[in-house]
């Protein structure tokens, strides 16, 4: 278990937890003002100057001696900001989790508040000019994004129910896009993306730079040798080259370290060889998210 | 001791952007060229803000510690606006 279920997670895990999901809280922490700053340009978000500093070239400012180090802290200082002047134009607290499908259905279909839309993605459109509904926000987020008319799309039915926001999760599954859940800002949970990699600004953040924008999920995917025909078929649906076929041995081997559990693998499947394992079986990921 | 140095990728923003002749989000090209995605589409910074829907924008190469120089965006830019160096 991780610290932000500690925190926010009621004794099970963050994302779980009804009370991170109600208007009552986003109230209380004032979230509309924040989101609205936030979304009015959220594009400029890496061009911006941030204590004098913009993201061009964090890759090279990270691995400066020193400046790199102070660098990072402060980064993550910001990226899991809690405190009560975050700012919205930097993104304060904001980060998200990777989910499998199942918990994404739950959340959709019991958790999350209405009104649930269908919006362009964000980190699609910024990092590719390409406009592909599949974010689902919900909560006040979707009172936000519905006043701005670039990520609104235009010929299909935007505002969903939760049936049909479970069955576009599925569709977006099927494509191999992973599922993540997101605190905006924390502990307010407002939105479950689609994501892809590289084009995904968390994961292009936590998986070249290291810096934790997004965490692992809490499952890990582990390969059935019995059943597993080595058609290599999950391979190419992994987001995150945690999966190999092996040849000699005739079966696809997991690097559990690299595998964010999304679960996406598993319904590429046709012969049921995948399975999603808790975290927590295995003694070196225990804690490492 | 000091990392190594990122190429240069430049835009000439003459050419491309919101003084430019061409509106970046009709083209794209380079954005989608690139596998590394190093390019960021965003609003211009020295335009007057339109909070709701921004007219004029700008492409930046914000990620250039990950650019492998393989030249495919000096290539597509249909107005030669890209420069690449190290």
């Amino acid at each position: 278990m991780c610290d932000w279920c500690m925190k926010h997670g009621a004794g099970g895990k963050w994302y779980m937890n009804a009370k991170n999901y109600s208007n009552e809280l986003a109230e209380a922490m004032n979230a509309q003002e924040y989101l609205r700053e936030q979304w009015k340009a959220f594009e400029m978000v890496y061009i911006r100057r941030i204590m004098g500093i913009t993201s061009i070239d964090l890759g090279y400012k990270l691995q400066l001696p020193i400046i790199g180090r102070i660098l990072r802290w402060s980064a993550e200082r910001m990226i899991h900001s809690e405190g009560k002047h975050r700012n919205p134009v930097r993104a304060d607290g904001h980060f998200g989790q990777v989910i499998p499908l199942e918990e994404a259905k739950v959340i959709l279909g019991n958790l999350a508040a209405e009104p649930i839309i269908e919006n362009y993605c964000m980190c699609r459109w910024m990092q590719r000019g390409i406009k592909e509904a599949c974010c689902i926000n919900f909560g006040l987020l979707s009172g936000v994004i519905e006043k701005l008319p670039r990520f609104i799309p235009k010929d299909t039915k935007y505002r969903l129910d939760r049936d049909e926001a479970i069955a576009r999760i599925e569709e977006h599954n099927k494509k191999g896009y992973v599922a993540t859940v997101w605190f905006q800002p924390v502990p307010y949970i407002n939105a479950i993306c689609s994501c892809e990699n590289p084009e995904c600004g968390g994961l292009r953040l936590r998986n070249d730079f290291g810096l934790h924008t997004v965490y692992k999920g809490e499952y890990v995917a582990e390969v059935d040798p019995d059943r597993c025909q080595a058609c290599g078929t999950c391979v190419t649906k992994c987001q995150f080259g945690a999966l190999r076929l092996v040849h000699s041995l005739k079966r696809v081997i997991v690097d559990i370290n690299k595998c964010f559990g999304c679960g996406v693998c598993r319904h590429a499947c046709k012969y049921d060889a995948i399975n999603l394992v808790p975290r927590e079986n295995y003694p070196a990921l225990r804690g490492v998210y | 001791m000091f990392p190594k140095k990122s190429p240069k990728v430049t835009i000439d923003y003459t050419k491309c952007g919101e003084k430019g002749q061409m509106d970046p989000r009709d083209c794209a090209k380079c954005l989608r060229v690139c596998d590394p995605a190093i390019f960021i589409l965003h609003e211009s910074p020295n335009m007057p803000i339109d909070p709701v829907d921004p007219k004029y924008w700008r492409i930046t190469p914000v990620w250039l510690s990950l650019c492998n120089m393989c030249m495919k965006c000096v290539k597509v830019c249909p107005l030669g606006a890209i420069t690449v160096s190290r």
